[in-house]
């Protein structure tokens, strides 16, 4: 993602992650990882529940966490593309999303 | 009784141990992010499929066809110790899958909820604020302009 990031900025589309881990944890990801775009947190996973992607139980405790799902978003607040993986182990990959970013106009 | 030298060698269990470690190796290799990684799950229960054909061919060679093909310790052998990453393979194909299917979601063409959530440094950031233009030029990096569209990755966390 961050490798991509230019070419995200590029054609005009913000990338923004979003899960239940903390601030700080998602911190230690944003330093480890090196990433520069947000990354938002959802403890309690009540935006989770209001775009109705709970994973209920889905976390190593049996937490609450999401689905993985990715969403490009534009000005009104439309969706124009998603992606919802049926496997975690297939991640959405840059190429795609930036296929859908520019594919905006 | 015929001499165990002139019985034809049993290769059928160590072509089942190596699509089993084949499919635990598709495993690995979604870490590596390769192009057609979508098919991989697939991949790995081909693999699986596959060493269960000649794991099972083995034993039958061994025990079923003993005065043609020998290694009926090692068929056994080989067999066991395949079926730990045949059941690896398994349960990871069904844990990964086991997704809600999250139908009511945001889809094409509607709109999306509104949201306020804390950033790595605790501030709170809105959805508003994200499609609207940069508030600080800090970095070469930042847009001066509204995007065009910002990209929600929703992620299981857990890092």
């Amino acid at each position: 993602m961050e490798k991509r990031l230019a070419e995200f900025q590029a054609a005009g589309v913000r990338p923004v992650a979003i899960s239940v881990d903390a601030p700080e944890v998602s911190r230690d990801l944003a330093n480890k990882a090196g990433y520069t775009f947000p990354i938002l947190s959802d403890p309690d996973a009540a935006v989770i529940r209001r775009y109705h992607l709970l994973h209920a139980g889905g976390g190593p405790d049996q937490n609450d966490i999401a689905r993985p799902a990715e969403f490009l978003v534009d000005s009104s607040k439309m969706v124009r593309w998603s992606n919802f993986t049926e496997d975690v182990r297939v991640r959405a990959r840059a190429d795609e999303m930036l296929a859908a970013a520019k594919q905006l106009r | 009784m015929p001499d165990a030298t002139e019985l034809r060698k049993n290769t059928a269990p160590w072509w089942g141990l190596l699509f089993a470690l084949g499919a635990i190796g598709c495993n690995v290799a979604f870490f590596m992010s390769p192009p057609l990684q979508g098919a991989l799950p697939w991949l790995s229960v081909l693999c699986a499929v596959l060493a269960l054909v000649f794991l099972a061919a083995g034993l039958r060679r061994a025990f079923g066809q003993a005065h043609v093909y020998r290694g009926k310790v090692l068929s056994v052998v080989l067999t066991v110790i395949a079926l730990f990453p045949l059941g690896l393979t398994a349960f990871a194909f069904v844990k990964a899958r086991e997704l809600p299917s999250s139908t009511a979601a945001p889809q094409v063409g509607q709109r999306v909820p509104d949201f306020t959530l804390s950033d790595t440094t605790g501030k709170p950031v809105s959805l508003d604020q994200l499609l609207a233009p940069a508030a600080s030029a800090s970095t070469s990096q930042s847009q001066a302009q509204a995007p065009k569209a910002v990209l929600l990755i929703f992620y299981r966390g857990y890092w």
